[in-house]
């Protein structure tokens, strides 16, 4: 694979040897810029710039700056929920209601039922695999985790973050994805190490390390000090990897120095109400906050966990039936909608939830009908997935399932069948002006990494009736 | 500067001018450039007509050999006409030597001691002392419960703090006693009874999943496969290798889903099962106790049509159960033999066994396996895929001949040449894609639990930290398993954001990240640990001993990154040591020094 090795400052070609004893800090003071901004180091980096090839003709939505990912993981009954099917089994108090054509349970999700006119269903998902693990991975890396390239793909997340990387400037301190009270979720895969996701737990004292516990001053006299004794950071003698991790500290300490940072990470009494008082609530002001910071950031993942309710799901005593899981993620999910459109986006006119694609999405669905001798529902590869914001077109429902849930009748988009997992995974690159057609050719398996499987061969494709 | 090199290569008569660059205006292929650069690849000329002589480097010297691996690594670097560094100094070599082997670094009077040590022969009688010592026991159970991912919860199974404490304490006896490792193996796939008593029922108890017993016995198959093999059968588990593994692995690729199962068959007449009782630590808490146990019949049947495999069915005309066959060999159980054992014998006694277990054991050493990744062995390209192919060969025959005693092939890593190479590449300008040719010992980050228990004993300050069941402790490297401590705490955080894992789905990781690296500067973990005021304090005692500024600063240098400081170095922490207050300026110091990339890696 050629590839040429342009400046990007100033698009000529630079004609330095990129041969032995390269060093991007060398390469930087030859360029003149004398910055040490980091994110400038990996636009330097020729592995990313060893290529990658797409199809013709690909059309992108490129409608959204952010997306904010919410994993309800463990599957979430989406016949009580999204595709609501009332039977002798719904209990009174779903209090289903028409809004329109469709049927919401009410007593579940009341605040979100306010929200319709914002939110896209897609009825017709199914997942691949029936199990959490697998599942869970699958969804977020869009192929089988188990697959060739499954032991080396990032997560979406990264993927978004890799891409977002060229259009970075010296204001975007935050890393592009984040992933907030979220659990191990997959990381970077091969992509390098800056791509994965920061991941943490929301704190209303915000990220504690975030300053130094003994000063300002103390903190600058030692940064100095680490700098003055540290030849290996100014010599990059101890290799790539250590180089590596010196970048870190450097973006940290950017971090660090930005009034006002960890503004981001907290949240008051009155906040944390607002939104549920809960640690998912919690995670979304947070991701609000870290989209309107307009800093570098670019994909937030929240997780509700919980969904799991092979037993007892409509128990309101057992205190994690589906009643109080709803009620968690109803709360947080209107309270962000609300915000997010209302708050100036960063383009003339636009609200923040114009530019912010909303996914709410779990690993598969669960048994319809009936509930289970445990009064419950089991795993089941139908599931519904929701969007909103981001330029995806409020009040639609795409896909119609039987009276059951079971079934899809009408697909009622153009691939004219159920929606994959990879299907999500396009529409949300799609909405991002990301290229899903996309296969990089800098993978250690040497075989080229689709970003989405199959995605140039048009298997999957973006739902464009979305938008 | 490339054109220079061309240059030189070219008769210049006296007054002429220098023929025009034929790579002037033309665009670099990176790629090439290296490989032109740094291996002895017939010369191309890069475009028609221009002359393409390259002027060949030889090396000043060649890797002294101490050993077989010295002989091996050195030829191909003579080969690729790169040279390779300097054997390091002692206080490296210390350093190193005692992380790798022990999990902790050296303290200054074991270093002292070393330096001042003139005998001969003193590298080897330190290796030897650090093989026989307790560290040595703590820190391959470590690697050991990661391979085996001892842990108590995990998204299949839950073996509680019981099973994982009984598990623990099995994998520690066999490495302080030097238990053979393929005897260790053999006992964990066909050990019986309860995940309590013995602790290495645990390994199959591990594999536990939810669905049909096949499933269970694909998973005990797939693991073992990766885990002990160092292939990743679990590809075939789902389908034929045939239309799916062309481009992943040729050697699987001639395998089909019915050598799988064949392979899982060996299984087929194991029993799980399990209860709860009341948990002895907390009456409101249950935990649970698995129970293996071996059946006189069984079969492996294909008829399953969901769990976590796409259906199992016989092929036309074929019966619809399997027997067992060992996917390499095709060998199936003796007569005399259950097949958990028949399997245990099959599986270790083949020589893939012993290159998956080197191969392991070279990539803690080195940071970096011979094979990459290091669970993906492709049988039909043993001559290509390996960085050093006979040199795989030469280790596995070296595991087996010493009786797979893991302590007897360290020890022949350590005492190589290769592995004692300094970390810094002096003898000339340093090449990246020189990494696999050994050239220098690569520096690579030190795992989580070494860096939590570098930072609490270069400051002085160590930690008591419970753990569900056992002793309390007061080193990372003896924990059991990544939840203790438990990782929404301070400590647990600290590791996780080093990269720890989980044993279960998210793996070991020596990426850097940015809170890793806010903790290691905001952390309180690490700046309490620092002030001079705290029982025990290194910085504390210095002070105490001396207010000499030279002194201090070599004895903060010793304790944090186990050497004495350059004379720029001295002169640098001398000058921040009369800057201030000298009590807050030796705590800068130290602070300073556990930043420094040089402590994060080895």
């Amino acid at each position: 694979m050629h590839s040429k090795f342009e400046c990007p400052t100033c698009a000529k070609a630079s004609g330095l040897p990129l041969g032995q004893g390269f060093s991007r800090r060398g390469f930087l003071k030859l360029a003149g810029t004398g910055l040490v901004a980091s994110y400038f180091s990996d636009v330097v980096d020729p592995s990313i710039l060893l290529g990658s090839t797409t199809t013709a003709a690909v059309t992108l939505q490129n409608s959204a700056r952010n997306c904010i990912f919410i994993f309800l993981s463990g599957a979430p009954s989406q016949v009580d929920m999204w595709d609501l099917k009332e039977g002798s089994w719904t209990p009174a108090d779903f209090d289903p209601t028409s809004y329109g054509e469709v049927r919401w349970p009410n007593g579940l999700l009341p605040k979100t039922g306010s929200h319709l006119q914002s939110l896209s269903i897609v009825r017709c998902g199914l997942s691949w695999v029936a199990v959490h693990p697998l599942g869970q991975a699958w969804t977020q890396l869009a192929r089988n985790p188990a697959g060739a390239t499954g032991a080396i793909a990032p997560h979406i997340g990264a993927v978004v973050a890799l891409e977002a990387q060229i259009s970075r400037t010296a204001k975007d301190v935050l890393p592009a994805f984040l992933a907030v009270n979220a659990g191990p979720i997959p990381g970077s895969g091969y992509l390098p190490a800056r791509y994965g996701p920061f991941g943490f737990v929301p704190l209303a004292e915000g990220l504690p390390t975030l300053a130094h516990p003994d000063g300002e001053a103390r903190f600058a006299r030692r940064w100095d000090l680490i700098h003055k004794l540290d030849a290996n950071r100014r010599t990059g003698a101890l290799g790539k990897i250590a180089a590596d991790l010196n970048d870190f500290f450097d973006q940290s300490k950017t971090l660090m120095d930005t009034p006002g940072i960890n503004t981001i990470f907290k949240f008051d009494d009155a906040e944390h109400a607002r939104y549920g008082a809960t640690a998912f609530g919690d995670s979304a002001i947070v991701a609000r906050n870290l989209v309107n910071a307009r800093m570098g950031v670019r994909f937030v993942q929240l997780t509700l966990s919980g969904w799991d309710h092979h037993a007892y799901i409509y128990d309101r005593k057992t205190g994690q039936s589906l009643y109080t899981k709803c009620g968690q993620l109803d709360a947080a999910f209107a309270a962000l909608l609300a915000d997010l459109g209302v708050m100036p986006g960063a383009a003339a006119g636009k609200t923040l939830l114009d530019e912010t694609l909303i996914v709410v999405v779990g690993e598969f669905g669960r048994t319809v009908g009936p509930l289970n001798g445990n009064n419950g529902r089991d795993h089941y590869l139908r599931n519904s997935i929701v969007f909103a914001g981001g330029g995806v077109r409020g009040g639609r429902i795409i896909g119609k399932t039987d009276s059951l849930g079971d079934r899809a009748l009408e697909y009622q988009w153009s691939a004219e069948r159920d929606v994959r997992p990879e299907d999500v995974t396009c529409t949300i690159y799609s909405a991002l002006g990301i290229d899903f057609t996309t296969t990089r050719h800098d993978d250690p398996l040497g075989t080229g990494f689709d970003y989405v499987p199959f995605a140039k061969d048009g298997v999957y494709r973006p739902i464009d009736e979305l938008f | 500067m490339i054109t220079s090199l061309l240059w030189s290569s070219v008769a210049l008569a006296a007054g002429a001018a220098p023929p025009e660059c034929p790579y002037r205006g033309t665009t670099f292929d990176r790629q090439q450039l290296w490989h032109r650069l740094s291996t002895n690849a017939e010369t191309v000329a890069p475009t028609p007509g221009a002359q393409g002589r390259r002027r060949a480097i030889a090396p000043i010297h060649n890797l002294p050999v101490a050993n077989f691996i010295d002989r091996y690594i050195g030829a191909k670097q003579q080969k690729a006409l790169c040279q390779p560094t300097e054997i390091t100094g002692d206080e490296e070599f210390l350093r190193r030597v005692t992380l790798d082997l022990t999990g902790e670094a050296p303290d200054p009077a074991a270093v002292a001691a070393f330096v001042a040590d003139v005998s001969a022969n003193k590298r080897e009688r330190k290796i030897d002392q650090l093989l026989a010592s307790d560290g040595f026991t703590d820190r391959w159970t470590m690697w050991f419960g990661d391979l085996v991912q001892n842990v108590q919860f995990s998204s299949n199974t839950w073996l509680f703090y019981n099973g994982r404490n009984a598990y623990y304490s099995w994998i520690r006896e066999s490495f302080r006693n030097d238990k053979p490792y393929d005897q260790m193996v053999r006992e964990l796939l066909s050990a019986s009874g309860d995940s309590v008593s013995g602790g290495s029922a645990n390994y199959v108890a591990r594999q536990y999943a939810m669905g049909p017993l096949q499933d269970l016995y694909d998973n005990l198959a797939s693991s073992s496969g990766q885990k002990f093999l160092a292939m990743p059968l679990l590809c075939v588990s789902c389908h034929n290798g045939l239309g799916h593994l062309e481009s992943v692995n040729t050697y699987l690729r001639a395998k089909s889903r019915r050598d799988f199962w064949q392979t899982a068959a060996f299984f087929s007449r194991t029993e799980f099962s399990w209860s709860y009782f009341e948990d002895p630590l907390d009456p409101k808490g249950v935990v649970g106790i698995y129970t293996i146990k071996d059946n006189a019949t069984g079969r492996y049947d294909l008829n399953t049509i969901d769990g976590n495999k796409s259906p199992r069915s016989p092929a036309p005309g074929e019966p619809d159960y399997v027997l067992p066959a060992f996917i390499l060999t095709g060998e199936g159980p003796r007569a005399d033999e259950t097949y958990r054992v028949a399997f245990a014998r099959l599986l270790t006694g083949n020589r893939q066994f012993a290159r998956a277990a080197v191969n392991y054991l070279w990539k803690e050493m080195f940071g970096v396996g011979l094979v990459e990744p290091v669970d993906a062995f492709d049988l039909a390209k043993l001559e290509t895929q390996p960085t050093h192919p006979e040199l795989l060969e030469a280790l596995a025959d070296e595991f087996i001949a010493g009786g797979y005693s893991t302590r007897s092939l360290l020890r022949t890593i350590a005492m190589s040449n290769t592995y004692q190479l300094s970390s810094k590449y002096t003898v000339g300008p340093w090449n990246e894609s020189w990494v696999p040719l050994y050239a220098r010992h690569y520096p690579h980050r030190l795992p989580a639990e070494m860096v939590f228990d570098a930072v609490t004993r270069a400051t002085g300050v160590v930690p008591a930290i419970d753990v569900r069941g056992l002793p309390a402790v007061n080193r990372a490297m003896l924990l059991p398993d990544p939840y203790e401590p438990d990782p929404r705490t301070p400590i647990g955080r600290f590791l996780g954001q080093f990269g720890r894992g989980n044993r279960d789905d998210v793996p070991r990781t020596e990426d850097g990240s940015i809170l890793q690296v806010l903790a290691i500067m905001n952390d309180v973990i690490v700046t309490t640990r620092v002030q001079r005021d705290n029982a025990n304090s290194t910085i504390g005692k210095i002070l105490a001993s001396t207010t000499d500024p030279e002194s201090i600063a070599d004895q903060i240098y010793l304790a944090t990154l186990s050497r004495r400081p350059t004379a720029e170095e001295r002169q640098v922490a001398v000058a921040e040591l009369r800057d201030g207050p000298l009590g807050d300026r030796a705590e800068d110091l130290q602070y300073a020094l556990l930043n420094s990339l040089e402590f994060l890696f080895n």
